[in-house]
């Protein structure tokens, strides 16, 4: 009796999540499975916009600079973060207010990050190249010559401090005892880091990695504020290139069936990430 | 004692620190020379580090060249309502999954957690058709409705309310209380610490929202700040004091919020980063 009347209060209590869900996340992913089998013109093709999208250059191209986008920004995103979070993890003065400030750009909207790194590196009238020259190095077309590793920058610089709050809570989790034990045994500190350190950090460096790759395949607005996806489609990264399909081309069907491909693959890497997680917790 | 886990004194850590805390600062500080600049400074095309003379009207000059108020306005309507919502339905569904029990609990609450793994991409172009024939595009409902509640704020709620003593619930419904009652006065008021993380750093995300405001506005008094600020810098592009002045102006919820929760800023993200 108590029992009933409390699963119906739960239903209750659960109709706004569950008609938020309903209506806003789960019809509209079984819309883009009908989606995604129409064309431009609403004619019924099948897995016609699938095929389409493996033989598209356009596609493929956005594809390969999104990896290569998401190699760079792992590889220096979790060097520095890591860094960072070891080197925060000591006692050291001010190390709250050190923590904070470099988590200020990952609070900070994209359009101020991209429209301030578009004038800082503005051939023009930034200021990067200046202070550059005043050393005697030589100023640099950023955004024209090296655009997709300029933009892999810039990522870098707005969440090292994100990846590094990660990092601090993968250490706290590391017991003293080990250091303890290897300090005894004649372990130096780069011994230390690389033989207790880094092996135990190993499922949250995963963590990090998977994180940051089902973002940097998502990333639309950094290239989209600094760069347009240009020069040329350089920096159109795979987001990019479904937003034009979509808003430019106006072809809902074919951007349905790439967003259905961008989901497999965020679903694939997801799994992958809870069973990592599972085996690490046990 | 804690492990120097670096390798190196501390002189070297304070190097590195000191070095890293400039790059990451002095972009951000740079803004604000920028928006301080006279319209023949920054078009001279070399880079001044401080004004001649401090342009502080820049920011009414601002409110004069675009309707900055009106994005203004649109931001705190979008990111507000948003929180408010969030404030109401997280903890209330976080207690469901963490205080009753139900048939089809488990099969819901995967469901929710599910909703992590879609990319916004997914549901964008569903949400964008049918908005735009329910003539929400343009509409403040249509900026909304679409973040009214996710699986992270339901997620943290329940971790939160979970270890809360059952001894509680269990003696105030001896007491006759109704469901409703317990959860809103025994369960709400122990929540507010997480309620504050919880609507801070909601309102902060959704102000800073981009992809969403970009697709779903398309006439000027309808856009938001940030989509607001890279269309008025598209349009006049030397304008760069301008541009910074409204950068500014941007920031200021999250200079606020980084004041409010410095110290626990770090515990705070790492809790909603790890779920």
């Amino acid at each position: 009796m108590i029992r009933r009347r409390q699963a119906l209060t739960a239903w209750l209590f659960l109709t706004p999540a569950v008609l938020f869900f309903v209506l806003l996340f789960f019809l509209p992913i079984g819309n883009q499975l009908l989606t995604g089998l129409y064309d431009a013109d609403g004619a019924f093709t099948g897995l016609g916009n699938f095929t389409r999208a493996f033989e598209d250059p356009e596609v493929l191209h956005s594809f390969l600079i999104t990896l290569a986008y998401a190699a760079g920004t792992l590889v220096v995103g979790t060097a520095v973060g890591l860094a960072l979070a070891v080197i925060l993890n000591q006692s050291l003065r001010g190390r709250t207010l050190f923590r904070s400030v470099l988590l200020i750009p990952y609070l900070t909207s994209v359009s101020i990050i991209g429209l301030l790194w578009r004038n800082i590196l503005d051939p023009q009238v930034g200021i990067l190249n200046r202070l550059l020259e005043a050393v005697g190095l030589p100023g640099q077309t950023w955004l024209s010559t090296h655009p997709l590793a300029t933009i892999v920058g810039i990522t870098v610089w707005s969440s090292a401090g994100y990846t590094m709050v990660l990092f601090l809570a993968g250490l706290q989790g590391i017991p003293g005892l080990y250091y303890e034990a290897a300090r005894i045994d004649g372990a130096g500190p780069w011994r230390r880091f690389f033989a207790i350190t880094l092996p135990l950090l190993a499922p949250t460096t995963v963590f990090v990695s998977i994180i940051g790759l089902i973002g940097t395949l998502q990333q639309f607005a950094l290239p989209y504020i600094v760069t347009g996806g240009g020069p040329g489609n350089a920096t159109s990264l795979y987001a990019h290139r479904l937003f034009i399909v979509a808003f430019n081309d106006n072809d809902f069907g074919y951007a349905s069936a790439l967003s259905l491909l961008l989901l497999v693959v965020v679903l694939v890497l997801s799994l992958a990430q809870l069973r990592i997680g599972d085996r690490a917790d046990a | 004692m804690r492990e120097r886990l670096f390798p190196g004194d501390r002189v070297a850590a304070y190097v590195v620190l000191v070095a890293l805390g400039l790059v990451t600062v002095l972009p951000l500080l740079y803004m604000i020379v920028l928006a301080l600049q006279s319209d023949g400074e920054v078009q001279s095309g070399d880079p001044v580090l401080w004004p001649a003379e401090l342009q502080w009207g820049n920011f009414t000059r601002l409110f004069e060249a675009a309707p900055f108020g009106r994005f203004f306005v649109n931001s705190f309507v979008m990111a507000g309502a948003i929180t408010v919502s969030h404030l109401v339905f997280d903890p209330l569904i976080g207690y469901v999954f963490a205080k009753l029990d139900f048939p089809g609990k488990r099969i819901a609450f995967v469901a929710v957690l599910s909703t992590l793994m879609v990319p916004f991409f997914v549901r964008m172009l569903p949400i964008y058709s049918i908005f735009a024939s329910l003539g929400w595009i343009d509409s403040y409902q249509g900026l909304i409705v679409p973040f009214l509640m996710d699986a992270y704020g339901i997620f943290l709620m329940r971790q939160f309310i979970r270890p809360l003593p059952d001894e509680l619930i269990e003696a105030a419904r001896v007491d006759g209380a109704g469901e409703f009652r317990i959860y809103l006065r025994v369960i709400l008021p122990q929540c507010k610490p997480a309620m504050a993380v919880l609507g801070l750093f909601t309102f902060v995300f959704q102000w800073n929202e981009f992809l969403w405001p970009l697709i779903a506005t398309s006439r000027t008094e309808m856009r938001t700040l940030p989509i607001g600020l890279t269309l008025f810098n598209q349009e006049y592009f030397t304008q760069w004091n301008l541009t910074a002045a409204g950068a500014l102006i941007l920031f200021v919820p999250t200079a606020i919020f980084f004041v409010i929760t410095q110290k626990f800023l770090v515990e705070g993200i790492a809790l909603s980063g790890l779920k």
